[in-house]
């Protein structure tokens, strides 16, 4: 199996304080991964710290075999480490085919072309037009997206995400703020995504975690707590202690 | 030497002026965030008023100085409210920027259109027309004069905001805006003595350098762009910085004209662009932050 | 950044609601030409004003570039004029030293004003707010300094004359009457605004929209915002720097207030009498802008400063997205009215 993300020994310190220590990790070519832990366990900091948004204090970061623990975000995005948020962050006066083409012609780099018109840019449409049918955002293409549902701003950024053509790809919470009701939209959509794609799941939602993951890494207190599958996960205890632990705390 | 004292005398006085005028540009962007670009006429407006007090209604200098500096005040504040209200804050600054040239635009007309486009002064008291000796040397009184009130304006500025109830407000609202307002201070208020401070250093600064930056119409738009750059060498809402960078821009500016006709305005913006680019927010902010 | 012109939430903005984006793109395909007819009637039907006329065609080509960099880019200049300035000198020590061709001119000075842009815009762009605005201005004060101290190439402060252009395509002369003058800037208008709308439609416009709108967002897709704003305030030197040397061109002499900060703000004024981000708007505005000048500064020039102040106090007050916005949310009304009829 490829190995396409390998995480070995990261560790973070904002001052004295330890954010996130030692942690390893490695996602294959078809992994479908959940990353949960309870507030604070050091989630986001993971994100930012693999995605490039901060630097680590210790540790290495592998892509598809090559070190990238000191490239910046913008660097790893082109090597194929991508990315959704947890809010959607779209750009609001463009519409949804406007957000994909700009996500596959900045792919490509074929941004700095001044004098071509984009609806004649060899191949852009119908690749934009299967990411828009892979999500089922046809009938939106020509929304703005500030007029557009919650929902498929969420869709948008997954299929944002997906044009980019990723190795490895990042969902941050991708059902936040969506009714539940509608997560199995979501879900359906991050079912229809590439095979050989590795992929990790950031997510609250216990039942949309167990729909989605084969294998779960739980994180506490900034440490990797355990790995395993969905099962190995239910059943084990620190798991328990960890969530109920620090549900009590909370009260 | 005598040369060097000249450039020394001039450029310190010259500075002081640009001081005076800049450092209410800087407390209105520190506090308010708004680049107010019609400050160099509320300047003018300032001398405008002074000249007229002194010459035609025959006050004395000492009070046509305080009539000018409580007049223009008086005559901006509401503008404050309805105007500089709505456009506070650095999410609108194309705004500002528009507003402020339309706002300077109509007093510059103004002014023309109450006291014609011609040069205007304001007469000098004997007091302060001969010299003064300074060990061996001797300098203008006028010179000293700006010197001296520069330095008060400097530590006047200095005990307000570190002694005073009404600084330590101030202080707190620049730093933490959120938490002030939490706290209880009334930043309506807060804006609006702010904006006369600020106010009242123009017209002061405009007033005393009558002699060094003359009275006429296009005043406004000829030395916003000193004042400026003042502010942004020396950091927004920095007295110390701003008066560091008056005093540096003053006296490179003199001793380019006296010693490099040439290139003293070009070495000022070069220095400007490469400060800047190294500490983007004000020379003096951007060491101590 | 917020500009006056994104300030309205697309939401709240009754065209963008009511018409789909593909009609409103096409409401953009009727300024142009009307640009073109409305220039050429006013060739016939005021043929006193033609050097007025030839100065609202080169100087909408300068706030086209303004337009291209505040509209599109979101970048808050005071220092256009430092492009400007550049060109149009460029253009005048050419044509007095070498080669008086007006094309030859026009790409002098758009290589000037372009090359100026990349170099400055590499140096200053990673500013905001106060700091750019402070930077750009610093900008045009050392064009225009150089240009005053090196009197050989420039003639310092009495202006560089005894532009002489040769005849366009070597077949109309420059008559004393202006005709050539007018209708030569009108053409380079009319091209610079089918070329910029051109770029604005490209991967590049799009990239560039969307730089505006969310730098950090450009970034996650894997771009970089500076160098897209670098390369867009390169462009637009270019534009600029070609209304420089057809104003060079059109008039025979350059001063040193073509790069000087009054005519910048006064862009920065006549952009946002138009409306941003239209392309058409910067001809609306200078149309509008210089028209009232000439009217009103006939009897005062003071006057017209006073009516333009009170004007740009109404606006950013009332009508933040200039004329041009005016004009659209009119015609929406009316769009309206006769859906319902």
């Amino acid at each position: 199996m490829t190995k396409l993300l390998e995480v070995e020994g990261l560790a973070k310190n904002f001052g004295g304080l330890q954010v996130s220590a030692d942690i390893s990790m490695t996602l294959n070519a078809g992994d479908r991964c959940a990353l949960i832990g309870p507030n604070g366990a050091g989630k986001t900091t993971f994100v930012n710290l693999v995605t490039g948004v901060i630097p680590p204090s210790a540790g290495t970061i592998r892509l598809a075999g090559r070190d990238i623990t000191r490239l910046p975000a913008a660097e790893r995005v082109r090597l194929g480490l991508i990315r959704s948020f947890q809010v959607a962050r779209l750009f609001k006066s463009m519409t949804v085919r406007e957000h994909l083409e700009l996500a596959v012609l900045q792919r490509d780099r074929r941004t700095f072309r001044l004098f071509a018109s984009v609806g004649k840019v060899a191949g852009l449409a119908d690749e934009v037009a299967g990411l828009l049918d892979t999500m089922g955002l046809t009938q939106a293409a020509h929304t703005a997206v500030g007029s557009l549902a919650y929902g498929q701003q969420r869709l948008l950024e997954i299929a944002l995400a997906l044009a980019m053509k990723p190795k490895v790809l990042i969902l941050d919470e991708p059902a936040a703020g969506v009714p539940h009701s509608e997560s199995q939209r979501i879900l359906d959509a991050i079912d229809r995504l590439p095979e050989d794609l590795a992929v990790l799941m950031i997510e609250h939602d216990m039942d949309l975690v167990f729909r989605f993951a084969r294998t779960i890494v739980v994180l506490a207190q900034g440490r990797l707590l355990c790995s395993g599958t969905a099962k190995e996960i239910v059943a084990d205890p620190r798991v328990r202690e960890v969530y109920l632990g620090s549900r009590a705390d909370a009260r | 030497m005598e040369t060097m004292f000249g450039i020394a005398v001039d450029g310190v006085a010259y500075g002081m002026i640009l001081f005076i005028i800049s450092v209410g540009l800087s407390v209105t962007l520190g506090l308010m965030r708004v680049v107010n670009l019609a400050h160099g006429a509320f300047a003018m407006v300032g001398g405008y008023v002074a000249s007229y007090a002194a010459q035609t209604a025959g006050l004395s200098y000492g009070l046509a100085l305080v009539v000018a500096v409580a007049l223009t005040v008086l005559a901006t504040l509401p503008l404050e409210r309805l105007l500089y209200r709505r456009i506070y804050g650095s999410a609108n600054e194309l705004a500002q920027v528009l507003l402020t040239i339309g706002l300077t635009f109509v007093i510059v007309a103004g002014i023309n259109y109450l006291f014609g486009p011609t040069l205007k002064r304001i007469p000098l008291p004997e007091m302060l027309t001969g010299t003064v000796e300074l060990g061996p040397k001797a300098i203008p009184t006028h010179r000293a004069f700006v010197i001296a009130a520069g330095a008060a304006t400097l530590l006047g500025l200095w005990w307000l905001l570190e002694r005073t109830d009404f600084g330590i407000r101030l202080r707190a609202a620049v730093d933490d805006p959120a938490m002030a307002a939490a706290l209880g201070i009334r930043t309506e208020r807060l804006y609006l003595a702010t904006f006369a401070l600020g106010t009242g250093l123009a017209a002061l600064g405009g007033v005393l350098g009558a002699e060094l930056l003359p009275l006429e119409p296009y005043y406004a738009i000829r030395y916003i762009v000193l004042f400026l750059a003042v502010v942004a060498v020396g950091g927004a809402g920095s007295i110390f910085g701003s008066a560091a960078a008056a005093l540096a821009l003053g006296i490179v500016d003199t001793a380019g004209k006296y010693l490099i006709p040439n290139f003293g305005e070009f070495f000022f913006y070069a220095a400007l662009i490469l400060i800047l680019f190294r500490w983007p927010h004000g020379f003096f902010k951007g060491r101590a932050a | 950044m917020t500009s006056v012109a994104e300030r309205p939430d697309p939401m709240s903005d009754p065209v963008s609601r009511h018409t789909p984006p593909a009609a409103r793109r096409d409401l953009g395909w009727i300024g142009i030409p009307l640009v073109a007819a409305v220039g050429l009637a006013a060739y016939w039907l005021l043929p006193d004003d033609l050097a007025l006329l030839t100065r609202i065609a080169a100087s909408a080509l300068f706030v086209l570039s303004l337009d291209l960099v505040l509209g599109y880019g979101g970048i808050a200049t005071l220092g256009q004029a430092a492009m400007f300035g550049t060109g149009a000198y460029a253009a005048g020590i050419v044509a007095v030293n070498w080669i008086n061709d007006p094309f030859a001119m026009l790409a002098a000075g758009g290589i000037a004003g372009g090359g100026i842009a990349l170099a400055t815009g590499a140096l200053i762009l990673h500013a905001r707010g106060l700091t750019l605005l402070m930077l750009t201005i610093a900008v045009g004060q050392i064009v225009q300094e150089v240009a005053n101290k090196a009197r050989d190439w420039t003639g310092g402060s009495d202006g560089l004359s005894g532009i002489d252009p040769a005849p366009v395509l070597g077949l109309f002369r420059f008559d004393m009457f202006g005709r050539t003058s007018y209708l030569f800037a009108l053409a380079v208008l009319v091209a610079g605004l089918l070329v910029a709308r051109r770029i604005m439609r490209s991967p590049f416009g799009l990239a560039c929209r969307g730089v505006r709108e969310d730098p950090l967002r450009i970034s996650a897709i894997g771009g970089s915002p500076k160098s897209y704003l670098v390369a867009l305030y390169a462009v637009a030197g270019v534009f600029a720097g070609v209304a420089g040397a057809l104003t060079a061109v059109t008039s025979g002499i350059v001063g040193l207030d073509s790069a000087g900060f009054p005519w910048s703000a006064e862009a920065l004024v006549m952009l946002v009498l138009g409306g941003t981000g239209r392309l058409y708007g910067a001809v609306i505005g200078t149309a509008a802008f210089m028209g009232i000048h000439h009217i009103l500064a006939a009897s005062d020039p003071f006057h017209w400063m006073g009516f333009i102040g009170l004007f740009l106090i109404g606006i950013v007050l009332f009508l933040p997205g200039g004329i041009a916005s005016g004009l659209e949310r009119l015609g929406g009304l009316l769009r309206r009215k006769e859906d319902r009829a």
